[in-house]
């Protein structure tokens, strides 16, 4: 579903994003993590084509992103959810607005997206909120209306930038069972986050942590640690180790 | 589909109450342009119509036979009233010839009687003929045919004795016509160009604002059209109004201002711009209105 080989990017002479390599099958759930600055979003936004693409191939539920533009773009966000991490949501529409704002631009019609809306709302506890302008809304609201709009389409792909960032542990942890949940349907899903804690939580998924936009560490065999160098760095880079969550377990606090 | 589009249509038109501060002043700074253009317009039109009647005339000086009839002389006058093209008439009796001889020989208010005084034979009556000073301003090209055709027709009235023709005073006409076409239409264009970059420019200032509504529909797989829509409805909109509350506006300053011009010697009456003018001053903002939000999405 998503395949990423030898991906740099680089903003000026800054490279945020090394020599990544990674593969993610239908249905697999990866958290991304690494400190701020480590080039999270950046690889996020690569995954959307919200950046393009320089060096390196990088393909998103069969659409290949190297050098794709204008409606070729909008097909492929049509199969891919993204949770923002600053929201992006209009703070003068409804809730309902906002939510419905994916379907919409598909052309479906009233009646189904009220449906979708309403059940997805209720799933994240919104059903009360449809008729407020977002602006009004809590941060943590806010951010469930910004995973309500991801979940609504039934993405192939669902990509989360810190989505649990503004909100209590238990909402979280309830949040991530919806995750899941889409993953179970066959998503695809990959959760940037800080939280140690949820990855605990967590341990049948996929890990990879980033630090300066390199691969220091992943537990499955898709993904190769970053070397600096082309090709044959990668092929020289030692086996990962299947069981790196313990050594992520270790150093969290 | 088609409800899609009627959708995104009317999206673009209850969209303008989302944020009714901006789109107030957008329509304000483009009603505002838009009316400076029409005012400029207003003033380029009367300055045309001056150069067209004033410089534009053709004169003829028509004198008749001492002793005519003045009957049918007058009869004649009236009739030049209703030939085609005809502008003016200033005419002559014998005796307003003399008083008028009279007044520029420097007896202002003496007239005839203080004339007679000095030339005794003139009391017997004026011996100076019917004269008429006859303008027209013709619309035909080939000026020269025309002035002879309307000179053979006065030398042919009865008991005109000669016409003068006023070639020099045509031909100044028709320089100054063609300078006025030359200046009126690039100005027509140049102001056209201006309204438009100015409109334009103001609405797309005003969808800095959108920029983020945009972002956002980019995201969640919009296509370019779908987004354009409604902003090119609301910048149509937009331009409409202002264009229209400007027209209306000008409607109002026009009738205040006719006639402000109008006394001697300007004698100018303000022009309102034709129907035609009217409805690009409502449809370039209006057009430009749309350009400006298309360009604004690319932006």
């Amino acid at each position: 579903m998503i395949h990423v080989r030898h991906l740099s990017h680089s903003f000026g002479p800054h490279l945020v994003i090394q020599n990544c390599t990674f593969s993610l099958g239908k249905g697999d759930f990866l958290f991304l993590s690494g400190p701020s600055g480590a080039g999270k979003t950046t690889l996020l936004r690569l995954l959307y084509a919200a950046l393009p693409s320089q060096i390196g191939e990088i393909s998103v539920a069969g659409v290949d992103l190297r050098g794709i533009r204008g409606r070729a773009v909008a097909d492929l966000r049509r199969q891919v959810g993204v949770v923002f991490q600053d929201f992006k949501i209009l703070p003068l529409r409804t809730v309902q607005a906002n939510i419905a704002l994916p379907l919409q631009v598909r052309g479906l019609v009233s009646p189904h997206i009220e449906r979708r809306v309403r059940a997805v709302a209720r799933a994240l506890g919104l059903e009360s909120r449809l008729g407020l302008p977002c602006g009004g809304l809590s941060g943590g609201e806010q951010q469930r209306v910004a995973i309500a709009r991801a979940f609504v389409v039934n993405p192939k792909v669902l990509l989360a930038d810190e989505p649990t960032g503004n909100l209590d542990p238990e909402l979280s942890f309830r949040l991530m069972e919806l995750f899941k949940q889409f993953q179970a349907y066959g998503a695809t899903v990959i959760f940037a986050t800080h939280s140690r804690e949820l990855i605990r939580r967590h341990p049948s998924a996929r890990v990879m942590r980033l630090e300066e936009g390199a691969i220091i560490h992943a537990n499955w065999p898709g993904a190769r640690v970053s070397s600096a160098g082309g090709e044959e760095g990668i092929d020289a880079s030692p086996p990962l180790s299947l069981d790196g969550r313990d050594e992520f377990a270790r150093s969290s606090p | 589909m088609i409800r899609m589009v009627a959708r995104l249509i009317r999206q673009g038109v209850t969209d303008l109450a989302l944020n009714p501060w901006t789109q107030l002043l957008t329509l304000m700074g483009v009603t505002l342009v838009t009316f400076l253009a029409g005012l400029f317009l207003m003033a380029l039109l009367t300055l045309d119509s001056q150069l067209g009647a004033v410089r534009g005339e053709t004169a003829f000086q028509v004198y008749w036979h001492p002793g005519m009839d003045m009957t049918l002389v007058r009869e004649q006058w009236e009739n030049f009233r209703h030939m085609p093209d005809f502008a003016a008439a200033t005419t002559f009796t014998p005796e307003e010839a003399l008083r008028e001889l009279g007044s520029r020989l420097g007896r202002s208010h003496g007239g005839k009687g203080e004339l007679a005084r000095d030339f005794p034979f003139l009391g017997e009556g004026s011996p100076l003929p019917a004269t008429a000073l006859v303008s027209f301003a013709p619309v035909e090209e080939d000026t020269a045919a025309w002035v002879s055709q309307i000179e053979d027709f006065l030398k042919n009235l009865p008991g005109v004795e000669r016409v003068i023709a006023t070639p020099l005073r045509d031909e100044l006409g028709q320089a100054w016509r063609k300078v006025s076409r030359y200046v009126l239409f690039p100005s027509l264009g140049f102001l056209a160009l201006i309204l438009g970059l100015l409109v334009g420019n103001t609405i797309r200032l005003s969808l800095l604002g959108k920029a983020y509504e945009i972002e956002i529909l980019h995201m969640v797989g919009a296509y370019s059209w779908y987004i354009r829509l409604p902003l090119v409805v609301g910048g149509a909109l937009q331009g409409l109004a202002g264009g229209a509350l400007a027209l209306g506006l000008l409607r109002l300053l026009h009738l205040r201002i006719r006639d402000a011009l109008n006394f001697p010697p300007l004698l100018a009456e303000i022009v309102f711009p034709p129907l035609e003018m009217c409805l690009a001053l409502v449809l370039v903002p209006a057009v430009t209105g749309m350009l400006a939000s298309r360009l604004a999405v690319r932006g």
